[in-house]
């Protein structure tokens, strides 16, 4: 036979959140039946005032009980958790006072108007703990939410605890390892706090990162139960894990200024796009948008695809779209005119090696969207290139092969996204270059001409040994 | 004149048809057809969840139509170089100093036990690295000579130091590799990636092979094979000698016309045949002959490398009309600019037992890296400057690795310097793609042996090249026999640690 061992006062004690609502919903309706029923109008609501108060008393007992065990089962914040408690029993006790009262046919109304404040003043209190105190009054402070990737002006000056890690864990671990609720016996608020770790012992090992349980924990599967944060909150960005890692491994002082702390190349890229108030991920090329857009009507797509273009979503979930023209077949520039139907979805295009003409090129810049455009080996030049000056979202060109120059290039100097341009042979001179890379500062240019040198090695034949 | 074929040719059809058709069919099909429609109508309340569940992509008319992934994918296109006969990683990218040190010495017991190995028997000798090994570019990747012209592109490569497989066999470690399966049947991953996004360009397949090194790899064409999945998918192969695709050419006396009128009226018949079986593999059929058409015109032309600039085959190493690793290498690179989504390279003759010059780790493994270390530094450089490196998915991969240990076929000393198969760690790589240039994963002990950390198994890689595509490879299947089935089967996890 097997013993099943139930921990059966924390197993009953997680009722809790669900029944604490009885209460509060029905001890709230029985005071405003009790309030309606002195009109005349509400009379027949008199008969209910019995049977709600009761059931209202039973269920504030059943949650006061419940919320005991729970209490007992896991750490939370003492004050809070001290007044929610006493505040409960006293509703109950009210609650129960009530109903003794109106068996008796006493008038209830000033008790019952005592009642809904301490209900209220109980549901509030039980709130803060779970969602943390200032849960309510967060809505108010929205510049607060964005205080993680607020730019840190001069990162190596600042104290690496302070302006990276603190924000970190206050971010991401604070509201179940913080003043409100210590799980696990961990609050990670203050540096006395850290460095004292949680019921399964230290969470930070000076210098050692990787067996800092905390570093332990985030880098566990993400469906482990022991992985932190839980899977259901917001994780830690890579970038943030980086950050960790480092400012344990650094020593995990709580006062060091970053400079004086040994950094890596990966760290000081880091530390710079923090300077920047850009996160790693944002300062990446994200070739498709975040916010959604509307379907395009089908017959609009068919008629592109029907020309022998590959138009399809560039995902199962998404209604942007992707072009390419490869296929096509006896290209006019009217096939380009079929795209104005899907202007808003359509983000990457693909046109190399069609005969694309400047005159096309004031189809295409009217293709706002577009993020990604591959234009090489087309008839283009210098002149058409300005119609395709007020493509604001690009972030891909693709120039090679054709007969650009660096003055035709320049007019697109206004393209802020734009971050990988491609201009392998084209008629770009090499002097020009450097001012082209100067006037798209944040661009990516890739001339190419790379060459793989002639080595001895690559037609030397090895063979045996003749003595073999 | 194509009319009146086109009705002869429907009538011999049909009277073949009836001919096959008996009264048994007849009686047959009546009982069958009302059984399987009551089980059908009775079994639907049971099963209809399953049947909706398991929705197919396959679209027979129009089996190669381009796709959308699951979620935006970094890389459109994959050129998957695989060194069919598995190289030395101790000569190439796995660099033990401490081999060295036990060169010519008895190999320990603690590492036999256990172990089966394809050839060494009793106790073998330690053989140290014989190759010269250096720290490149600003990752600090350690690559050997045998490789310089890679070496100067380190930082594009994100190296996998501990990949590991179960078999030490040529045929099913290949298998393993490309389908997921060590035994045959399985889609290969060019066909899994076909089945799930199509092709961009309707006049060329999906998933273009091509062999070098003399011969095609051991497994076979089961390696590029659709296994379960319409046969549409399998890979195509092509040559880079003399016709790209056998029987491309129109036959003598035959002109284009006329054979385009004999595939019309062939697919017309498939059309009847259709609309009676309701056979999609008779969709496929009709799609392949269309596409083989189509194909007369677009392959020649795409295969054709004469026409590429003087510098290109100085980059790449290339001569036009013979059968290279090279040749292929610049053709993988074009079949990717057409819209060609998997290009698989095989190049046979890594298996440095040491049983000839030619296949010593010292002597004929340094020749073969010669003939592949130029074009494929070529091909992550022309694709970087054509900017389509950042969407191709560039994989050096092999079905195993080799031992710390000398061979010692039959237990007796060899003629050069060799190594026998090793499943237990070897290392594969990969560029492009989204993949973060300049990283490495997983390590192996200090002699290359076991894997220390950061395991990677087949089904890692494979959940890997259709991440990097944009498919959650746990969500890809396809019904066979009663069950959905994936390429990385029960397993398989995305190597985050390399990703750009």
């Amino acid at each position: 036979m097997v013993i099943l061992s139930i921990d059966i006062t924390g197993f009953i004690g997680r009722f809790h959140p669900v029944l604490v609502h009885l209460p509060v919903g029905i001890l709230l309706l029985a005071g405003i039946f009790i309030w309606l029923a002195k009109n005349e109008r509400f009379e027949s609501l008199r008969s209910a005032i019995s049977i709600s108060l009761f059931l209202g008393m039973l269920s504030a007992i059943a949650s006061c009980v419940t919320g005991f065990l729970l209490s007992k089962t896991d750490s939370y914040e003492q004050t809070l958790l001290f007044k929610h408690q006493w505040f409960a029993i006293a509703t109950a006790i009210i609650s129960l006072l009530i109903y003794y009262l109106h068996l008796k046919n006493r008038e209830t109304k000033w008790v019952a108007a005592l009642m809904v404040l301490f209900v209220m003043i109980t549901g509030h209190l039980g709130g803060s703990i779970t969602h943390g105190s200032d849960f309510l009054t967060k809505a108010f402070s929205s510049s607060d939410a964005g205080s993680v990737n607020k730019p840190i002006p001069n990162v190596q000056e600042a104290v690496a605890y302070s302006a990276i890690i603190k924000p970190m864990l206050e971010a991401k671990c604070i509201a179940c390892h913080g003043p409100n609720k210590q799980k696990g016996k961990l609050r990670l608020d203050e540096p006395t706090f850290i460095s004292k770790g949680g019921e399964d012992g230290a969470v930070v090992i000076a210098g050692k990162a990787a067996e800092s349980g905390m570093i332990k924990r985030i880098l566990l599967p993400k469906e482990n139960k022991d992985h932190m944060p839980p899977i259901e909150k917001p994780q830690l960005s890579k970038q943030d894990l980086e950050l960790l890692q480092w400012w344990i491994t650094t020593g995990a002082g709580y006062d060091q200024k970053v400079k004086y702390l040994p950094q890596t190349d990966q760290i000081k890229a880091i530390l710079k796009s923090l300077a920047s108030g850009k996160t790693d991920e944002m300062a990446a090329i994200s070739f498709f948008p975040e916010q959604t857009v509307g379907k395009t009507p089908e017959a609009a797509v068919q008629q592109i695809r029907d020309r022998g273009v590959a138009i399809v979503p560039i995902s199962q979930n998404s209604n942007y779209l992707s072009a390419n023209f490869v296929a096509i077949e006896s290209f006019t520039g009217k096939d380009l005119q079929l795209l104005e139907a899907v202007k808003k979805q359509l983000i990457w295009l693909k046109l190399g090696n069609i005969a694309v003409t400047d005159a096309d090129l004031s189809t295409i810049g009217k293709l706002t969207n577009l993020r990604m455009l591959y234009l090489q080996k087309t008839k283009i030049t210098d002149q058409g290139l300005v119609q395709i000056s007020n493509l604001r979202e690009l972030q891909y060109l693709n120039l090679g092969g054709t007969n650009v120059t660096a003055k035709g290039v320049e007019q697109l100097k206004g393209l802020k996204n734009l971050r990988q341009l491609y201009l392998f042979q084209t008629a770009i001179e090499r002097d020009d270059l450097d001012k082209l890379r100067k006037l798209f500062s944040n661009t990516i240019i890739d001339t190419g001409g790379y060459e793989v040198p002639k080595l001895v090695s690559d037609t030397m034949v090895l063979k045996a040994p003749v003595n073999k | 004149m194509s009319d009146k074929q086109d009705q002869r040719l429907l009538k011999e059809a049909e009277h073949a048809v009836l001919q096959q058709y008996t009264r048994r069919h007849f009686l047959k099909d009546g009982a069958m057809g009302f059984g399987a429609l009551a089980l059908g109508s009775l079994l639907g309340g049971c099963f209809g969840k399953s049947s909706a569940s398991s929705q197919t992509l396959f679209d027979a008319s129009n089996p190669l139509a381009s796709r959308p992934p699951h979620f935006p994918g970094k890389a459109k296109s994959v050129i998957y170089i695989h060194m069919a006969g598995a190289p030395s990683q101790l000569e190439l990218f796995s660099y033990k100093p401490e081999l060295a040190k036990l060169d010519g010495l008895d190999c320990p017991q603690s590492l036999l036990e256990g172990k089966k190995f394809a050839f060494i028997r009793g106790v073998p000798k330690m053989l140290g690295p014989q190759a010269v090994f250096r720290q490149r570019g600003k990752s600090g990747l350690w690559l050997s000579d045998n490789l310089p012209h890679l070496a100067t592109v380190a930082d594009e490569i994100a190296m996998l130091n501990a990949v590991t497989t179960d078999q030490f066999n040529h045929a099913p470690a290949q298998l393993l590799m490309h389908t997921g399966s060590a035994r045959l049947g399985r889609p290969s991953i060019g066909a899994w990636v076909t089945y799930g996004m199509g092709s961009e360009n309707k006049n060329l397949p999906g998933f273009v092979v091509l062999t070098s090194g003399g011969n095609n790899p051991d497994a076979g064409k089961s390696v590029w094979g659709s296994g379960f999945l319409p046969s549409v998918y399998q890979g195509v192969q092509c040559r880079s000698e003399g016709d790209p695709v056998l029987f491309i050419k129109d036959p003598s006396g035959m002109d284009r016309d006329m054979r385009k009128a004999s595939i019309d009226a062939i697919n017309k018949v498939n059309q009847e045949q259709y609309s009676e079986y309701k056979d999609p593999e008779i969709l496929s059929r009709i799609s392949q002959y269309e596409m083989a058409y189509k194909m007369q015109i677009s392959v020649p032309d795409v295969m054709n490398i004469t026409d590429e600039p003087l510098y290109i085959h100085e980059m790449y190493g290339t001569q036009p009309g013979k059968t290279s690793f090279a040749n292929n290498v610049l053709l993988a690179r074009k079949l990717v600019e057409k819209g060609v989504r998997f290009v698989q390279l095989f190049d046979w003759g890594w298996d440095t037992h040491g049983d000839s010059a030619g296949n010593a780790v010292d002597i004929g493994l340094v020749n073969k890296c010669a003939k592949v270390d130029r074009p494929i530094t070529a091909l992550i450089l022309d694709l970087k400057q054509r900017g389509l490196l950042d969407e191709t998915l560039v994989i050096w991969g092999q079905e195993f690795g080799r031992t710390p240990m000398q061979e010692n076929r039959e237990g007796k000393k060899m003629p050069f310097k060799g190594r026998d198969h090793h499943s237990a760690a070897f290392n594969m790589w990969m560029a492009g793609g989204g993949i973060k240039g300049g990283t490495s994963y997983g390590e192996t002990d200090e002699i290359g042996y076991n894997i220390v950390s950061g395991k990677t198994e087949a089904y890692d890689i494979q959940a890997t090249i259709l991440n990097q595509l944009g498919f959650d490879h746990e969500k890809l299947t396809y019904e066979s026999q009663g069950r959905n089935f994936r390429l990385t089967d029960l397993s398989g996890k995305v190597i985050t640690e390399i990703l750009a």
